[in-house]
């Protein structure tokens, strides 16, 4: 009887408390947003602002601290669990909508009519390839946030003049009589992807997931893996280069050894404080395979928002992603942060025009390319990049540059699992 | 000695066996002699107290199986149906506009299944043994009545959890703390390895299901993890315990020499030299491993004073050395060695402690005698100082050994994003020549989300600890080594 009563007592209790949970949900709109640790004071201000642009509902948003660079780890160790809102960087996509992590944009983004906007806005407003890189198939996945995630060549102008920054042999001549060092990572295969992509090979991401590489035949341009390979070594054994490993370039400028280095805009203030007067960045050179001028083709990536499919306020946090994304916030971004805009109005502004390094990140965007590799690419294609740098391959030596390659695309190509 | 060593081990193994029978039979007899109401406790689970007139306990036992039997309807037979098939139904979801919410179907996610039915497994194993033991207790009761006998109220029985039984009361929350935060993993780990759980099938979104033997097969047969899988594995392997061989024994020397340096009277002020020995314990090991990792990498501060001093140059004129740095951490030999010698650094100053605290307690009386017949300190380290060390430390020897073959701190931190390797059939299995099976353990599931494979490499390694550690305590710890020593 005793236990009856209190079995009663206990339903009552709960079933007021989730009918009290319920009534509250309508009212406060709770969302979690992960951005970087750097992001954190600017996206507590736009938090505020988007807080302000819809007076009419209460929100309860908090901000957690999670890099962009290792966003995909976290969401998927539990996806249920994470970020409603999460920033990312454009090679994870691929993984995280494999994984189920992403709310389509084509389904949920008809939310957007709550702020008076819809998805073509989105896509009209920021620049092509940004919205071409958010998308798989013909489904949107993620808000462009920055561009410019590439490496272009930053050099010392009182050593190297702007013509010998244009090819690898004028700009290792130049540095040749200076007693420094042109540097540049090639164990990574972010990196040393771009003496490839440059001469018209390509990598790209199979339905199931395995990725696709060509680089030990012969590329649309007509060049052989072997040529580009030989070049790449021809570079690498010039004594004026410096092979660095990857992460290592800031550490390398400031030890003042470098006269130019192959870098991306986060390593903008290192090489100006170094260079002084002198800073200056430009596209990556050409290099040379037998009579012919390459120019070198670097990744070109993004950092996008995107929303997790598994939101209990999917809708909300649409909105949430795109306010944190528009013209006015990007352009906050760039005002605080100094990262690339995507938004066509904020790249056009005299502000981002005057800012050498994302001048020359965005004089990439016509030639970069847009890297989707699975997972297995990174391991073989640094080692590939290794044996490169440590002069393990000869460029006399076709036939074992040959197998080096083949190797590299059964190991890039294995299937995945 | 020896053999009637191994007999007591058998004996042991034979008793835990024994004890397992005694327990059934018990129970058999109880159920089968038992009263109405011992043989009703199988039913309720208070009938055989209540019938004694310990009603607390009844009530207890009352309550007990109604919160198994709620927690098998309410929560286990969620999960447990589905676990011969870890889940059918996919996540599917639909945007509702008016909620601005996501409408989703009730789908299963097979990790949970995995998860709460292993844990529901758990929980009726110990039902069961409970109900066992009640209808046991209920029939010892019937006993005790019979023979007239003073039958504990609930207060008395209390008492005897802190007096006869305090052994029960001390080690109910370590075994409980076991159970959770060991035992269940480690069979949630054991049945991973029989799943096709990896990248292309991870809840939620997709459903992952029982695949036999098969990751054990393509661990030994070949090709089906990576491309060079049986490659890679073979040399990580070989590296594994090369490194927990030397790891293990270099610091283990070390320690026992510098305490013995630091022991000698001849050593002025050791209270000063194991102190600064000491601090290296002090800062956290992350902290100095990733400063020693700088220093020694390629354009780290060790190569730029190198070639400052001609150093590198001359390595590379008699051609160890084809680069224009010294690869400390970056090249295979180099890295091993070197980590090897960074090891020592780390961990003689542990081993140091733990020599000297034996030294301070080797027998005096030993050591005179020997010094009376005239033995010389050589003869006396060799002949009493370093077999009662090896006597003490001796199973510290072997966890060390296991702790090594698993060490993945040193290896991890001196060699992640330093050392590349140029071995392409190794790359293309994702490992390095310096890594541990833990190391390429760790990057397969955290880079790659292969769990299917990492636990079945993970039972690999227990297996490999495990038969290890009862070969080297069995040899370690035989009886007619201690008569010696008292």
């Amino acid at each position: 009887m005793k236990l009856k009563k209190v079995l009663a007592v206990a339903l009552a209790a709960a079933t007021v408390a989730s009918s009290a949970m319920c009534v509250q949900a309508e009212e406060t709109i709770s969302l979690t947003l992960w951005g970087a640790e750097e992001d954190q004071a600017l996206l507590g201000e736009l938090v505020e602002n988007f807080k302000a642009a819809f007076p009419d509902q209460t929100f309860d948003i908090q901000i957690g601290v999670e890099s962009e660079s290792t966003a995909k780890d976290t969401v998927l160790t539990d996806v249920e669990a994470a970020a409603d809102v999460f920033a990312f960087a454009d090679d994870q996509l691929s993984d995280l909508v494999n994984a189920g992590a992403l709310a389509s944009l084509d389904e949920v983004g008809a939310a957007l009519q709550v702020a008076g906007r819809t998805l073509d806005d989105v896509k009209s407003e920021n620049d092509e390839g940004s919205v071409a890189a958010t998308m798989i198939g013909d489904t949107m996945y993620a808000f462009p946030m920055t561009g410019g995630n590439t490496f272009f060549l930053y050099y010392d102008s009182s050593i190297i003049s702007a013509e010998d920054a244009a090819s690898w042999d004028t700009l290792l001549a130049a540095a040749d009589g200076s007693g420094k060092k042109v540097g540049m990572t090639l164990a990574s295969g972010w990196y040393n992807a771009s003496f490839f992509y440059g001469a018209g090979f390509t990598t790209g991401l199979n339905e199931d997931q395995t990725t696709s590489i060509d680089w030990n035949g012969t590329s649309e341009a007509g060049y052989t893996g072997v040529d580009v390979v030989k070049a790449m070594l021809n570079i690498a054994g010039n004594s004026s280069f410096m092979a660095i490993a990857d992460g290592d370039i800031s550490n390398q400028l400031a030890s003042g050894g470098l006269c130019a280095a192959v870098s991306g805009d986060w390593d903008a203030s290192a090489a100006q404080s170094i260079f002084g007067d002198n800073y200056a960045a430009t596209k990556l050179p050409t290099f040379t395979i037998g009579e012919d001028q390459v120019q070198q083709a670097p990744p070109y990536g993004y950092k996008f928002v995107g929303v997790n499919a598994y939101s209990e306020n999917a809708g909300w946090a649409v909105v949430l992603a795109d306010f944190l994304t528009n013209e006015e916030s990007q352009a906050t971004r760039f005002a605080q942060r100094g990262l690339a805009p995507t938004n066509l109005n904020v790249q056009a502004s005299d502000e981002v025009q005057a800012n050498v390094a994302i001048a020359a990140a965005a004089s990439e965007s016509e030639f970069g390319v847009l890297q989707r590799v699975g997972g297995k690419y990174w391991d073989p294609s640094q080692t590939f990049g290794e044996m490169i740098a440590q002069g393990t391959l000869k460029a006399d030596d076709d036939a074992a540059i040959q197998e080096a390659l083949d190797s590299l695309v059964e190991g890039v190509t294995a299937a995945v699992g | 000695m020896a053999s009637e060593k191994k007999e007591g081990a058998a004996a042991a193994v034979g008793s835990f066996f024994k004890a397992i029978g005694t327990f059934f039979s018990d129970f058999g007899t109880a159920f089968a002699r038992g009263d109405a109401f011992v043989k009703l406790s199988a039913l309720w689970m208070g009938a055989g107290y209540a019938r004694r007139k310990q009603y607390v306990k009844a009530v207890i036992m009352t309550v007990l199986e109604i919160a198994v039997i709620a927690f098998t309807l309410q929560f286990a037979m969620q999960y447990v149906p589905k676990f011969g098939t870890l889940g059918t139904v996919k996540m599917e979801k639909v945007f509702n506009m008016e909620t601005m919410k996501s409408d989703f179907n009730d789908y299963d996610n097979s990790f949970q299944i995995l998860l709460f039915s292993l844990f529901s497994f758990v929980v009726w194993a110990t039902a069961i043994v409970v109900w066992m033991k009640n209808i046991v207790n209920a029939y010892r009761l019937q006993q005790l009545e019979e023979a007239g006998k003073h039958i504990n109220t609930f207060k008395e029985d209390l008492h005897s959890y802190i007096e006869e039984k305090f052994h029960i009361t001390l080690l109910t929350l370590p075994v409980l703390g076991v159970v959770i935060f060991t035992a269940i993993p480690i069979l949630l780990l054991i049945f991973v390895a029989f799943t096709n759980y990896d990248q292309q099938h991870m809840p939620p979104s997709e459903l992952f299901t029982w695949t036999g033997f098969s990751n054990f097969l393509s661990l030994f047969g070949g090709g089906g993890l990576t491309v060079t899988f049986s490659y890679a594995f073979v040399r990580v392997l070989g590296w594994t315990l090369v490194w927990a061989f030397f790891a293990t024994f270099t610091t283990y020397i070390g320690g026992i020499l510098l305490s013995l340096l630091l022991n000698s009277k001849n050593t002025r002020l050791p209270k000063m030299w194991r102190t600064l020995f000491i601090v290296t314990i002090a800062v956290p090991q992350f902290v100095s491993l990733l400063l020693v990792r700088n220093f020694f990498s390629n354009g780290g501060i060790v190569n730029t004073i190198c070639a400052n001093i001609g150093l590198t140059g001359f390595l590379r004129d008699i051609g160890l050395v084809s680069t224009s740095y010294i690869p400390f951490l970056s090249a295979p030999g180099w890295a091993h060695v070197m980590i090897i010698l960074i090891n020592i650094w780390i961990g003689v100053p542990y081993q140091m402690l733990i020599a000297t605290g034996v030294l301070m307690n080797l027998p005096a009386d030993q050591l005179e005698s020997a010094r009376v017949d005239g033995a010389s300190k050589f003869q006396i380290f060799r002949k009493i100082t370093m077999p009662y060390l090896l006597f003490v430390t001796g199973p510290a020897l072997v966890t060390d050994f296991v702790k090594n073959i698993n060490n993945f701190n040193v290896i991890y931190l001196l060699t992640q994003d330093v050392y590349v390797t140029t071995n392409q059939a190794m790359a293309n299995s994702q490992a390095k020549e310096v890594d541990l099976l833990v190391t390429w353990l760790f990057r397969l599931t955290q880079e790659y989300y292969n769990y299917k494979m990492a636990s079945a490499i993970g039972i690999i390694v227990f297996i490999i600890c495990a038969l290890f550690t009862l070969v080297a305590f069995n040899r370690m710890i035989k009886g007619d080594r201690e008569g010696t020593y008292q």
